[in-house]
């Protein structure tokens, strides 16, 4: 039997269709169908100039729009050799990890919900909420920031904001406690998701897999630590990997395991980042006059939520990029789907599909 | 065996686990609720000035609002909107006609004929508002909304009711204001 | 209690148990909601249904939001899918409904209110409670979606399964109290049992202790609720066998749901927790009464049901049948086993 799944479908996470052959209950062959999302991000970025570009990258993974501006922003700077003032690389990896922490809730939360479990879902967003807060008291906007720009931010940190993301760091680690026992040793959730799903990780790298995917799968791959960018590498923190603790290693339940203890990297992270953070420092001062990078190519790869988020800008010295193309890393994680999802249930595709934590934004930009 | 059994005393024990913390949260509901009660009660407004200067910039993402008086009419809001969601028309004024000065005593060269924005193109980037040198758009209030209350809440029933144009200038005062003064011999000569 | 009654009064009393039954169906129906909607709200910080504006509300705390609900749902489009087999798709929801409806006649709310007294009453309940199963089925068939049909035949594979060891565990009931007859089974738990406890069947001895759990939990997939509610797995198969439903339809749907929920944690009532007898004997156990303990009884079962909902994610459909047939039937054999040497030697 041939199953669609989606485009509408409660969780496939966005406008993802799912050609599924079955066999009963058992899956056969998956078939992901993309496309219902394509904006045209990479063609518009050739009709716009560097600066327009950012708001367009928000909007790919909407979920962490801080991450992808990051991504872009390095890129051109360094394309452009432009040093940042120190501030604003403190500013911006914590806006990264904050937004880094805000996505894991959702990935996790929407997971809790694949599976079945409703209540964890609301309590994550209930802490997400808090994230969105300080970056809405930073910037303005709750997802979509448009905060990074070439050489600086838009602008500096808000009065009391430091204050206020401690206060969100000391409420927000305990109640990972409370995620793990509702949650994540939960006898039930375990039986869905241990075993469930491995990937090996020779498949995961020949498949391009990255991020918390691949770090599920035991190889300690970060590019915070593999090639910091940005100031990561002034910052103590460790790669979660996963250990198989209740399974395989590479299995759903590590995937998801790997994201509860990489929140919990973040807020080491951000602790360690608002202490050494400078407090004095004009956010604007290495704004360049006009972004216009020199004639040449760069490909930059920054760590997102998701993995390896890269982008590739050709430039032909105009003040609109000839070309930006963006390695999504969602979208290699989908491709993995159909190798380590075949022979398992419908319940368990989508299991699989939801441990992949795909946004649909990105895949299709 | 034991398997068997350790595996049931591992699912009854980590329920009832994951049954504590929910039931702790409904007893304690009365401090711990999240939910605004929307029409009721409201987010509080962020308390932070309006101003242009980086310690009080303004970050709310709201409606855009122009102060069309100390428009120049330089196109620049336009030309950094990503979605050309901002439309100007100027049009020149002949020689000797004033049309005053901004707030920051600019002279102000061109008349602003047309100035809208359509909202619902408008994806609240905020690309706009940092090139303006009168510092005259600004994402607050609605349209001509006297100095502003900060609001979230602009939906219309009509699309058309999103576009929001500035330029309170009349089309017969454009007439008026562009047509140079009338010179009687120039008019002798054309007839 | 009408069996003498002449024919004409007969018919009367019939309609009239009758409209009561129903009535109390779509009362617990609507009162069963809004618990439902409170109390997972309140179990996720959230507020539920609240209504406090001006103009149309939903009363004070979102009171009439269920009334609101099945307005809505009664003055809604009807809608048959052209595909669908038509005459089975309309005759669904009521085989499910009168599966629910005929069961909740036998139960026994108090000492004096029940409708049909039937000797071999608990015996009928467990019959009556899998009628369900064929509605869910046509529906799912009728309704020509793989969805529907994939949560129609998990559910009638679920059902069936889990009224082996349902029954198996009543079976222990009826062995301690040697009749089949409702009210009898109720009588036979009246006074003290060690000096302290009631002397429930689920006191009586450690077996029966396990088999009230497992009775229960059976219960809880018997109705297809969270954790066994794969047949309507709103994440995997969209809504299951309701999928197509809408309005009026579907509202008899969820009013059977809801009417499983009563019934089930009825005869557990009945059968573990000493129906409408006092948990202390002598107090407040005169007639009124007995329906106050009954209901008290009944709707904290509900509460664990609504509360084990909104904690727990959901069971894969194998492993939902491995619970079944590994660890609930196995017990529930054991059971028998223990209870028949326990008033054998103990007892």
């Amino acid at each position: 039997m041939v199953l669609n799944i989606g485009p509408q479908h409660p969780s496939t996470h966005g406008v993802l269709r799912l050609k599924v052959k079955t066999d009963g209950e058992i899956v056969s062959e998956i078939t992901p169908i993309i496309g219902y999302l394509h904006r045209c991000f990479e063609k518009h970025c050739e009709n716009l100039s560097y600066e327009q570009v950012i708001p367009y990258t928000d909007r790919c993974d909407y979920i962490a729009s801080m991450n992808n501006n990051f991504g872009y922003v390095v890129a051109v700077e360094e394309m452009m050799g432009i040093e940042v003032p120190e501030r604003v690389e403190f500013i911006r990896v914590i806006m990264a990890e904050l937004n880094r922490i805000a996505s894991h809730l959702l990935a996790l939360g929407t997971y809790g919900l694949d599976i079945g479990a409703f209540t964890p879902f609301l309590y994550m967003f209930r802490d997400r909420e808090r994230i969105l807060d300080l970056l809405e008291m930073t910037c303005g906007a709750r997802l979509l920031y448009n905060y990074m720009w070439v050489g600086g931010l838009s602008h500096d940190l808000p009065v009391g904001f430091v204050e206020a993301a401690y206060d969100f760091l000391d409420y927000f680690e305990p109640k990972v406690k409370e995620y793990n026992d509702l949650l994540t040793y939960n006898k039930i959730f375990i039986e869905r998701t241990a075993d469930i799903g491995v990937m090996p990780a020779e498949v995961a790298i020949n498949y391009g897999v990255t991020g918390p995917n691949l770090r599920g799968s035991g190889v300690a791959w970060d590019l915070r630590k593999a090639e910091p960018y940005s100031v990561y590498d002034r910052f103590e923190f460790n790669i979660p990997v996963g250990q198989g603790i209740v399974g395989t290693v590479g299995d759903c339940w590590d995937r998801y395991w790997v994201r509860v203890q990489e929140m919990l990297e973040s807020v080491k992270i951000v602790r360690q980042a608002l202490q050494q953070m400078p407090s004095e420092g004009d956010v604007h001062a290495a704004l360049p006059k006009k972004v216009r990078p020199p004639k040449g190519s760069i490909y930059k790869r920054t760590e997102s939520p998701r993995g390896d988020l890269g982008y590739y800008i050709i430039s032909t010295g105009k003040p609109v990029p000839y070309r930006v193309k963006m390695r999504s890393p969602a979208f290699t994680a989908l491709s993995v789907l159909d190798e380590i999802a075949r022979g398992w249930m419908i319940s368990d595709v989508l299991a699989i599909l939801g441990s992949l934590d795909i946004v649909l934004g990105e895949i299709d930009r | 065996m034991s398997r068997y059994l350790v595996n049931i005393w591992e699912t009854v024990s980590t329920l009832i686990i994951g049954l504590g913390v929910t039931f702790k949260h409904m007893l304690h509901i009365r401090r711990g609720y999240v939910t605004l009660q929307y029409p009721e009660e409201k987010w509080p407004r962020p308390e932070r000035k309006i101003g242009f200067d980086h310690n009080d910039y303004n970050v709310i993402r709201s409606r855009l609002h122009v102060d069309i008086d100390d428009c120049i009419g330089c196109m620049k809001c336009a030309r950094a909107c990503p979605v050309g969601c901002i439309h100007i028309t100027t049009v020149k004024v002949p020689k000797g006609v004033d049309l005053g000065t901004t707030s920051n005593d600019t002279k102000k060269r061109l008349l602003v004929t047309r100035f809208d924005i359509d909202m619902s193109e408008c994806m609240y980037c905020n690309l706009c508002t940092y090139p303006c040198p009168e510092s005259c758009i600004y994402m607050t209030g609605g349209p001509n909304s006297g100095k502003h209350p900060i609001d979230y809440e602009f939906s219309e029933y009509d699309r058309s009711n999103l576009i929001y144009r500035f330029a309170n200038i009349s089309p017969e005062e454009v007439e008026r204001i562009t047509t140079p003064p009338a010179k009687p011999e120039t008019e002798g000569v054309k007839a | 209690m009408f069996e003498n009654l002449p024919y004409p009064d007969l018919i009367l009393w019939l309609l009239l148990a009758g409209l009561l039954l129903f009535g109390l169906m779509a009362v617990n129906a609507l009162a069963a909601v809004y618990a439902e909607r409170k109390i997972s709200a309140f179990m996720q910080d959230r507020l539920g249904p609240m209504g406090q504006g001006a103009g149309f509300h939903a009363g004070k705390w979102g009171l009439l939001q269920t009334v609101a609900d099945a307005l809505k749902l009664i003055l809604k489009e009807d809608i048959i899918p052209r595909a669908a087999d038509r005459r089975l798709f309309i005759i669904a929801p009521y085989i499910i409904f009168i599966g629910a409806f005929i069961a909740i006649s036998a139960l026994p709310f108090s000492e004096y209110i029940q409708v049909i007294d039937i000797n071999l009453g608990i015996f009928y309940l467990l019959a009556v409670c899998s009628l369900g199963v064929v509605g869910l089925i046509t529906a799912g068939w009728a309704s020509d979606n793989k969805w529907s049909l994939y949560g129609a035949l998990r559910s009638a594979a679920q059902i069936v399964s889990y009224e082996i060891p349902a029954a198996l565990s009543i079976i222990v009931v009826v062995m301690l109290t040697g009749t089949l007859d409702l009210q009898g089974i109720i009588r036979a738990q009246e006074g003290l049992i060690w000096g302290i406890l009631p002397n429930w069947i689920i006191f009586n001895n450690p077996f029966t202790f396990l088999a009230f759990f497992i009775y229960f939990i059976s219960g809880v997939a018997e109705t297809n609720r969270t954790p066994f509610d794969i047949p309507e797995a709103e994440s995997e198969l969209v809504a299951g066998f309701h999928t197509e439903y809408s309005g009026m339809r579907w509202a008899f749907f969820f009013l059977s749901e809801y009417a499983n929920m009563f019934i089930v944690c009825g005869i557990a009532t009945v059968a573990f927790l000493g129906g409408w007898q006092s948990p202390v004997p002598g107090f407040l156990d005169s007639g009124g009464w007995g329906l106050f303990w009954f209901f008290a009884k009944l709707l904290s079962l509900i509460f664990v049901m609504i509360w084990f909902r909104w904690t727990f994610p959901r069971l894969r459909v194998d492993q939902l049948m491995g619970v079944a047939w590994k660890v609930l039937l196995p017990l529930a054999l054991l059971n028998i086993f223990g209870v028949g040497l326990w008033s054998l030697y103990i007892g």
